[in-house]
This record gives C-alpha cells, structure tokens and sequence, in this order.
C-alpha cells in the first residue's frame, strides 16, 4: 500500500500556490514595521535577551521559528491540496452494482466478525470511494436476490441499505441476481421508433460481486455491457465440520425402535476430534466422539430405542468458522390415526381384525358398502386424499384414489395389474419378513382354499408366494402403495358365507392387520418428515380446517396461515433453521424441520473464479482498502502548527 | 533638558541650612574649615611638641620650653580643616529620561547637596562627567550658593564621554580626599564596575546615587518595538510579551542589586533613586539614613 496523489488544480493555480512560499519568505524579511521607541539605554533590553544568543544556531533557528511554522503550515496545506491518501480501490465508471452475497456460508467467522460483515464494509468503502455523479444500486442475494437500493448517487442511501442486508440461511445462485443486475446495462428492447422515449439506454456499469463464491457457475447467460469485479471474501481454506445429513428411521427388525443417523463432514484440512451431542427436546439423549480426516465425512447412528414424539437436534462441537451446520433437527411426530376405509359386501374377519383394541389405536375404521364408490361423497374423499388407506374388498373403484390401497381378490383399475386364472389350494411357500408388512408373520399353518396367482406393475414386491405364484403383492404408485390379495378371506356364494382360507383364525392375522395399519397408515416409519432447505415452501394440511392452523418457528413468532386449497396452507417463512411446530387450534399437530443440509455452503473455501456463460470471471487476488484520504488529517495537522504558531508568538522573548 | 522651575525652593534650602555634610573619614582639607582634622596645625586646640628641625616655621616655635630647657621645640595644634565635597552629575544623553529628567534630579540633589556644604564652609566642588580639562569652579561660603546654582543649572544632557572615562577624569584632576557623590543610571554597556573601581582607589568617602527613572523600573511598552539607544543609536529589536517583560524586571533587579553588592562590598554606600521620590524625603531621609548628612 502507497501514498497516492490527485491532482484537483490546473497549472495556474498550482503558479499562484508555489509562489505562496516565497511571498512569505520575503514578507518575513521585510518584516513587519516595528514601531520605533527611544529608551534611555537598550543596556538592560539587551541583557534581557542575551543569554538567548548563547547557543547561536539555535537561537538563529528560533528567530526564523515562526518562518518555519509558517512554511510548514503552508506545506502541509499545499500537500492537502494534491489530496493524497492510501492508494487504494479505485472505482472506475460510473455506474455500480454491488452484489452482496448473505447466503448462509457468508455467515462464516472465519474473517471477523463475519464474512457479510467484511462483505458489507468492503461494500460501504466502494461507496464512500464514489465520485459525486456517480450512481450505485445494491442487490442481495442467496438463492433468489432482492434489490436492497435502485439507483442513487446517494451515498447514505446506498450505505444504509448495505447495513440493512441480513445474513440468511439460504443456499446460493447467482443467476438471478445478474439478471437483475442486468436489467439496466442490458436492456431488452430498442427503439426503432424515435418517438419511442420510453426506451432504456444500454447502461454500463461494473458489478462488485462480494461473495464467496459458493454459487453454481451461470449458464445462458450474457454479461453484455457489465464488467464483473469479484471479490472473493473468506479465507482460503477455513476449518469447518458440517452436519450435511441427518435422519431418523425406524430400525427393520423392530418398527417401533427409532435410530438417527447423521453424516458429518470435515470441510478443512487437519483431522478434526468432533464431539456429537444428540438432544430430545432439550434433553440429553446420547453423545459420542470420533475423529474425522480432513476432507472426509463420516456416518454416526444412535440408537434411540422408543420416541414417540418430539425434536431431536444434534449438536457438534467444536464451534467452527460456521456456526448453522453445526446443529440439526428432525422432528418426530406422533403417530397420527390413520384414516380407513373399508369398502365390502360384507367380511366379519376383516371387520373383526381391525375393530382390535390394538387396530383402533392405529386407525380409525369406516366401513361402507361398494354402493358406495358410486356416490360423490367418495369421489370427493378419494381425491381430496381423506383417507390413508381404502381396502376394497371384492370391488373395485373407476380410479385409483389419493390413497394406499388393499384390494382383496380383485386387481385395482388401469391394467397394470394381472391376475391369471383361479388356482385351488396354493401352497404357500414363501413370505418376505424383511418387508415391514411381513414381520412376525407365520404363515405355515395357513392354508389357502383358491387364488389367483398375480403379476405385479414393475417395482412391485411379492410378500406372499405360493407354488402357483404370487398370492399378496405391494406395488408404488405415484407415492402411494397398492397391496393386491390373490385369495380371499371369505366368499358369499348363494346367500352363504364361505370361509376361504384358515387365517383368519390363526394369530398371524391380527398382527399383519397392525402391520398393515402401521405401515400405511403413518406408523413410526413415517414419523420422521423430511429436512426442508432454508427458504423452501412447505404445504400443511389439517384434517379440521375450521380451526386454522398456525406455525411457530424456533424464534418463538407464531404466523397464522391462510388456507390456499381446502384443508390446504403454504408456509413459506422457513428461513430460519430448527424445529417449526404446526399448531391446530392450539393443538400441536405435527412438527417440521429446516435444516442447512448443503454441502456446497459448508465447504467454506472461497471459489477462485467461476464462469457466468461462456466468460470466466477470476477473483481479485488482493483486496486494497478503499482509497483512504489524508486530506483531513493534514489540515489538523496545520491547525495544530497554527497554534503553536500562535503560542510561540506569545510566549517568545526573543527578536 | 532644563526645568524652568529653580532648582531649589526656599522651603527645602530652610530645611538643608539646618544640615551638615559628615564624611565618615577625617579629610584633610586645603583650607582652614570648620572640622578637626588629623593634621597639626595651626589651630588653638593644642596637640603636641616636636623636635626643631631647621626650616620650620618659627612662628611655632614655643618660647617658654626654650627659656627653661635651651632647645628648641615646636608646638604642634590640631588643625580645624574645611571638607572637599564632590558631586560628579553624569550629564549623558540616557540621564534626560523620566518626568522630572533624570538629570534634573541628579542636579537639584548636587545642588541641595552643594548647598549643605556651602553652608557649613566645606568646598564644594560640581562637576559633570563631561567635564573638559581644566579647572572647575570651586564654591565655597553661603555666597557661593547662587554661582554654584548658574553653574549645575548649566548642566545640559548630550555628553558622551563613557561612565569609566568620566570617572578617570574626575579622579585624575580631583587627587584629594574628600566626599564624592557619584549620581549616575551607571547604564553603561561597558558595565559600571570599571568606574567605581576608580572611586575606590581614590580613597575617598563615595556614595553612589543611582538615579533610574520610573520608564525604566515599569516600562510601558508593548507590542512589536525598536528599542533606539539614545546615546549610541543602538537598536534592539523586540516583542515586548509579558514573557519579556519578566525577563526585563528579572534583569533589572540582578542589574540594582548588582551595583549595591558591588559598592557595600567596597565600603561604598549605594542608594537607588527613583525619579519619583521627592528630593527632600531623598536627602532628609534616605540620605541621613546612609550618613551622608546630619
């Protein structure tokens, strides 16, 4: 860094300010007129000031003092004038974009107090480097961007809508604010009519993009008239350890025990000891330590053995230069009723099964007759998604409904499905026990009396097969399951009720109906919600839409939504990281999460250059401050010589 | 600078008639005078006898030893002298300072002084420091009283013989013991010591007068100056602060008691005279105070 100058005068003033020195030279020796007194003898004057003279050189030196003083108060204010100060930042043009990164990996320490803190001042100093007639607007931007100042030469303005930008929690893309940025240097449309006034003129302008890089490179798309000045902000290779996973699920041997899993990774280089603390509503549940290389991520499960409802967080230490990695959530909600409906002519084993004090605290059961699919009631339930899961028991809808299903005996509508001729007596042969559907299932002592073997959709898995074929198969479809029976429970032939298989009797059955109403209908494997990103909407639903529904984020602010659909809510205030509790009617309903869960923000290293379409943008290797003026200090300074000046002048004794 | 107003006023020459001059030394004088002195002569106080030598006056040979003892005695008497008063004025240019001029008040002090020796027969002799060769005009009696005034109203400022020269001068043409009042502002760039130290051989009774005017003890002045000498044109070029103006009064102060140590260490008495102090409270007091009148 060096000292710099501008020159502010033309030629002939700096003629009248060289010859200000020398005027005060001459004036000095001329001196000003004393006014002359005769006194009786200059003997005692003389001898008052005569030990003055004794060390000649000083004494002459302090005789010219005053001239020095004055020659320097000249100087210093001549050099004043050349305006000098540290060089620095130049801001060339006249038209700036700042570009303020506050993604959630600017909120990164690793430069004090945080890197949108260093982002903002350097942002603040190339606004106070700005010429007058100079014009500036200020975007920020994450994952979307928002102009924080249009177009001002307002300095203040511009300086305090920069102050203004908050960190978020956001992922980072550039491309929509380069589109705004844009919007002025490159303008869509041209006159051809010269009537046309209303047409932007193509601005040039240099956008300041403080940032640290971590955005996707941009594509499809053409800086034009704007010169990009990047700035990387952060050190080179900051120390971080990042949760970019974590999650729970429900162990395969037992259902209702819950493990979490997370994933952590060392951003930094050095081997890093991580101590991971797992939390339930505040409570310690479980904590463990283990040592991550640099740049490598590593898994940790806990066991949590049986939680029904609650916020898990799980917290690592040590704090690192990013701090909102180093917590996160995921909710567990408790399980839910599920929603039955089971539409038959008439099947007491079936009914009896799912009347169980065991069924009926998994689900409610609603029982109609195939009449029913013909009525608008159902349609409307169907596709409004009112119930978890439809048995169809000997009957089959038009349409497949917004539900999980379980046809028993006949196969679901659209032809996916097949199901060859009847078979008497399969033999079962196998059962999957691995399928949650399937645990503690025996099924040796059942015997089928008839079925019709199946040919499941692609993706779908046989649960019970016999020696002629499938006889209990599970298939997705579009984020449901259909479960396909090829046997029957019972058979109404003639007014008489057949049994037509001895599992009903047997104590298998109860447990696969639990199974059944577990799986489907939101037993602990659905309990843990997915993670949302910081920003993403999120649609609630409520089974009770006349008591609204609100959600209090982990600040503590409550928001009541506003239904979008019936029974339907958009929540889109999930910037801040944690544990959101929907409430219905004050009642907690559910619980949901917003973690950062990215990688490419917890990975702290500053890019050195990126690509914004076919051109590739580096970053300043070396940030100068902005010029520093020294201008002010130099006229103190000359105040200061002043009155010292002015003390010599009263205090001298000498000539 | 001459005064209209005479020198002395008939109130202060009733009050010195009452006065004498005393010389704390026992002169001898040239004349018969009003004082015992320690030389025999011819007087009625009778001091000793002496062998004859020839040449001797014979009027003093005592007659009556002679008849009784056949060799010849002289009587000896204590002799009654008269007192050699010198007032050396310095008349130099510096003196004509002050409201009244400084030299104004060095003469009327000769003057006064002058008039108390003329009143008690002493010889009175004024000079100034300027004094050409020759002989001065010695004052002697009450008649001598208006002379003597002609003579230092006289005395006009201008001279420009040095403190030093002018004392050598008077010492030179003045060998004789007596009194000698030196009245003078001793501004001498060559320095007052040289001078006294003339006095000083010249074992006479010196009482030094050191007349300052009150523009010299509180100088009113301020500003930007260019201080003029006005004997030798000297130019000091100030800026009178009150800084200076410390300088000055601490300078002045070591400049008196300078002088004072000088002259008390010589057996020379010192007196400061400042311009403002009347001249009767001068001689009535600090005067009789240092011994130089009764």
């Amino acid at each position: 860094m060096g000292l710099s100058w501008i020159n502010m005068l033309s030629w002939w003033q700096w003629a009248i300010l060289a010859a200000v020195p020398p005027a005060i030279v001459v004036l000095y020796f001329l001196k000003l007129k004393r006014r002359p007194v005769e006194v009786p003898s200059t003997y005692l004057w003389l001898r008052s000031i005569e030990d003055l003279h004794v060390n000649s050189i000083w004494q002459r030196l302090r005789k010219n003092l005053l001239l020095f003083l004055q020659l320097l108060l000249v100087a210093l204010l001549i050099v004043a004038l050349t305006s000098p100060g540290w060089r620095g930042q130049r801001l060339s043009g006249d038209r700036f974009i700042f570009l303020v990164d506050n993604s959630a990996s600017m909120t990164a320490d690793d430069v004090e107090p945080s890197r949108l803190d260093e982002a903002k001042r350097r942002a603040v100093q190339l606004i106070e480097a700005m010429q007058s007639g100079d014009a500036a607007m200020v975007i920020s931007f994450a994952d979307a961007a928002r102009i924080e100042q249009d177009f001002t030469g307002n300095r203040r303005l511009l300086t305090r809508a920069v102050e203004g930008i908050q960190p978020t929690n956001r992922s980072t893309a550039l491309g929509d604010a380069l589109k705004m940025a844009a919007a002025l240097a490159n303008p869509g449309r041209s006159a051809y009519d010269i009537t046309d006034t209303q047409v932007a003129e193509a601005l040039p302008a240099t956008i300041y993009l403080l940032s640290d890089g971590k955005f996707p490179d941009v594509t499809g798309f053409s800086l034009g008239n704007l010169t990009p000045v990047y700035v990387p902000i952060g050190e080179a290779k900051p120390a971080n350890v990042g949760i970019v996973a974590f999650t729970i699920r429900a162990l395969e041997s037992r259902p209702e025990a819950l493990q979490a899993f997370a994933r952590l990774e060392n951003f930094g280089a050095d081997e890093v000891r991580v101590e991971a603390v797992l939390r339930h509503d505040g409570k310690l549940l479980n904590a463990t330590t283990l040592e991550l290389p640099g740049g490598q991520a590593r898994g940790v499960a806990f066991d949590l053995g049986t939680i029904n409802a609650g916020a898990l967080a799980l917290e690592i230490r040590p704090d690192d230069a990013l701090a909102v990695d180093n917590t996160a959530w995921v909710a567990v909600n408790p399980p839910r009723q599920a929603e039955v409906l089971l539409i038959t002519p008439g099947n007491r084993p079936l009914e009896l099964g799912l009347s169980t004090e065991g069924a009926a605290k998994l689900a409610k059961l609603t029982v109609q007759p195939p009449s029913y699919l013909k009525t608008k009631a159902y349609a409307t339930a169907a596709d409004a998604g009112r119930y978890d899961l439809v048995i169809y028991d000997r009957c089959a809808p038009e349409t497949m409904p917004q539900a999980n299903t379980w046809f028993l005996g006949v196969v679901p509508p659209g032809g996916e499905w097949k199901a060859e001729a009847t078979v008497d007596v399969p033999k079962i042969i196998d059962i999957d026990l691995a399928h949650p559907i399937m645990q503690w299932i025996a099924l040796d002592d059942v015997i089928l009396y008839e079925g019709t073997p199946l040919a499941p959709p692609p993706g779908g898995s046989v649960l019970v097969d016999s020696k002629m074929g499938p006889m209990l198969v599970v298939a997705p479809r579009q984020g449901f399951e259909d479960m396909v029976q090829g046997f029957l429970l019972v058979e109404d032939v003639d007014d008489q009720t057949y049994i037509r298989t001895t599992w009903p009797i047997r104590p298998s059955f109860p447990v696969f109906l639990f199974n059944l109403l577990a799986y489907f209908g939101g037993g602990p494997e659905v309990l843990a919600q997915g993670s949302l990103r910081p920003g993403q909407p999120v649609m609630l639903e409520t089974q009770d839409p006349k008591k609204g529904l609100s959600v209090v984020a982990p600040d503590g602010k409550t928001s009541l939504l506003e239904q979008s659909r019936p029974g339907k809510y958009n929540f889109t205030d999930t910037d801040k990281l944690g544990v959101y509790e929907v409430r219905t009617g004050g009642k907690l309903q559910e619980r949901f999460t917003v973690n950062l869960f990215d990688p490419a923000e917890s990975d702290l290293a500053p890019r050195a250059s990126f690509d914004v379409g076919p051109v590739e943008v580096a970053g300043q290797t070396g940030w100068e401050d902005v010029r520093r003026e020294l201008w002010r200090w130099l006229v103190l300074a000359g105040l200061g010589v002043l009155l010292v000046e002015w003390y010599i002048y009263g205090h001298r004794v000498s000539l | 600078m001459s005064t209209a107003t005479p020198l002395l006023g008939p109130e202060l020459l009733a009050r010195l008639e009452k006065m004498e001059l005393v010389s704390r030394k026992i002169f001898r004088g040239r004349m018969k005078g009003e004082r015992r002195s320690r030389r025999k002569g011819q007087s009625v106080e009778f001091a000793d006898f002496r062998n004859y030598v020839p040449g001797d006056d014979l009027r003093f040979i005592d007659w009556n030893t002679y008849a009784r003892l056949d060799r010849l005695f002289l009587k000896m008497f204590l002799e009654e002298e008269d007192l050699h008063f010198y007032a050396l004025v310095d008349a130099s240019e510096s003196m004509d300072f002050g409201n009244p001029t400084k030299l104004d008040y060095a003469k009327q002090l000769a003057a006064a002084l002058g008039f108390v020796g003329l009143v008690r027969g002493d010889r009175v002799k004024i000079e100034t420091l300027g004094q050409p060769p020759g002989r001065s005009p010695v004052f002697r009696g009450r008649r001598g009283l208006w002379p003597m005034l002609d003579h230092v109203g006289g005395f006009a400022p201008g001279e420009t013989t040095p403190l030093a020269q002018g004392v050598k001068n008077f010492c030179l043409r003045n060998s004789g013991k007596g009194i000698v009042v030196l009245m003078s502002d001793l501004m001498d760039k060559a320095g007052f010591e040289g001078a006294l130290r003339y006095l000083v051989a010249q074992e006479m009774d010196v009482y030094v007068v050191h007349v300052l005017s009150a523009e010299e003890l509180e100088p009113d002045l301020q500003g930007d100056l260019r201080l003029v000498d006005c004997e030798d044109a000297d130019v000091a070029e100030v800026t009178v602060s009150a800084a200076l103006m410390a300088r000055y009064k601490r300078t002045l102060a070591g400049f008196i008691e300078s002088a004072r140590d000088f002259c008390t260490r010589r057996g020379m008495a010192y007196l400061l005279a400042k311009n403002e102090i009347p001249l009767e409270t001068l001689i009535t007091d600090y005067l009789a105070r240092r011994g130089l009148v009764r």
